[in-house]
């Protein structure tokens, strides 16, 4: 093979790779290489934060700080069932979409999960 | 007697009661310790009844979720005074809240179905004002102890969510 036709075999390449990339979608749609953990507090019968915005692949840990038992919930999706004071729960959100999270046990406790 | 008046004279027993501070003397550690213990173990007997008579099922996981949470409360109240070798000591407001929650068990105990309900609902409404009330004006305030004072102040998100969620079911039940 002479160095021309060898320049053009690897260009060549590099195009095919480049478009195979474009072929499977945007970069932003492909799971995030690195998954984040997010902590949710559960004090003072609140969620702090009440708006969590995290990426596909993350997970979020809610940890109970106060003096009674809570839930983190969100209908036909998740239940954490009993989260007892200082114990916490974890959960992984694989599909986007914005989840309203409430504590079963006390129905003013309300927050939600974005997942971008 | 009329089921809210009875309500709201059992919650301002413990209003007058705690008031009474204001002239007499503030409590101190130790009677603030009685009466945390008192006024949880009132809701958890009211809670208790109503988990096993409330026909309303709203109402009936409200009861259960009153014995959980106060039986809660009182275990973090009861090892704290352990911890800091405090005998919670009696005193006119933790007998007025005794004798308000008996007054009010023993009230529920006449009634059924609805009537249950409602009352029971109305006297969680007026009782956790009253603490809430009680816990700003006289027992957070007076506390000395910082560990004892910040246990109050811990517990307190927990009672307005109660009063919340009481006011709740009362407006449900009133329709």
């Amino acid at each position: 093979m002479n160095a021309v036709a060898r320049i053009v075999g690897g260009l060549l390449v590099t195009f095919a790779s480049l478009g195979g990339a474009n072929a499977a979608g945007p970069a932003a749609s492909a799971p995030p290489s690195k998954a984040g953990t997010h902590t949710v507090l559960i004090e003072n019968l609140r969620f702090v934060p009440e708006t969590l915005e995290i990426r596909r692949g993350d997970t979020v840990v809610w940890e109970n700080r106060d003096l009674v038992p809570h839930t983190a919930t969100a209908e036909g999706r998740f239940d954490s069932g009993n989260i007892a004071p200082k114990a916490s729960w974890r959960h992984r959100f694989d599909a986007a979409g914005t989840l309203a999270v409430v504590c079963r046990y006390h129905p003013t406790m309300k927050a939600q999960v974005v997942v971008r | 007697m009329h089921v809210l008046a009875r309500a709201l004279a059992a919650a301002s027993a413990l209003v007058l009661a705690t008031s009474a501070y204001a002239q007499g003397g503030a409590p101190n550690d130790a009677q603030i310790a009685g009466i945390v213990v008192a006024a949880n173990q009132v809701d958890i007997d009211a809670g208790r009844l109503a988990e096993q008579h409330a026909s309303n099922a709203d109402v009936k996981a409200f009861g259960k979720r009153m014995v959980t949470d106060h039986t809660a409360v009182n275990k973090s109240a009861v090892a704290l005074a352990n911890k800091l070798k405090l005998k919670p000591e009696d005193s006119e407001t933790a007998q007025s809240l005794k004798k308000g929650g008996a007054d009010n068990v023993a009230n529920l105990k006449t009634l059924k179905g609805a009537a249950f309900d409602k009352a029971y609902v109305d006297h969680e409404v007026a009782y956790h004002q009253a603490v809430i009330d009680a816990l700003d004006k006289t027992l957070v305030p007076n506390a000395k102890n910082a560990e004892l004072k910040a246990l109050l102040e811990k517990s307190r998100p927990a009672f307005v969510a109660h009063l919340d969620h009481a006011r709740d079911l009362q407006s449900k039940l009133g329709k």
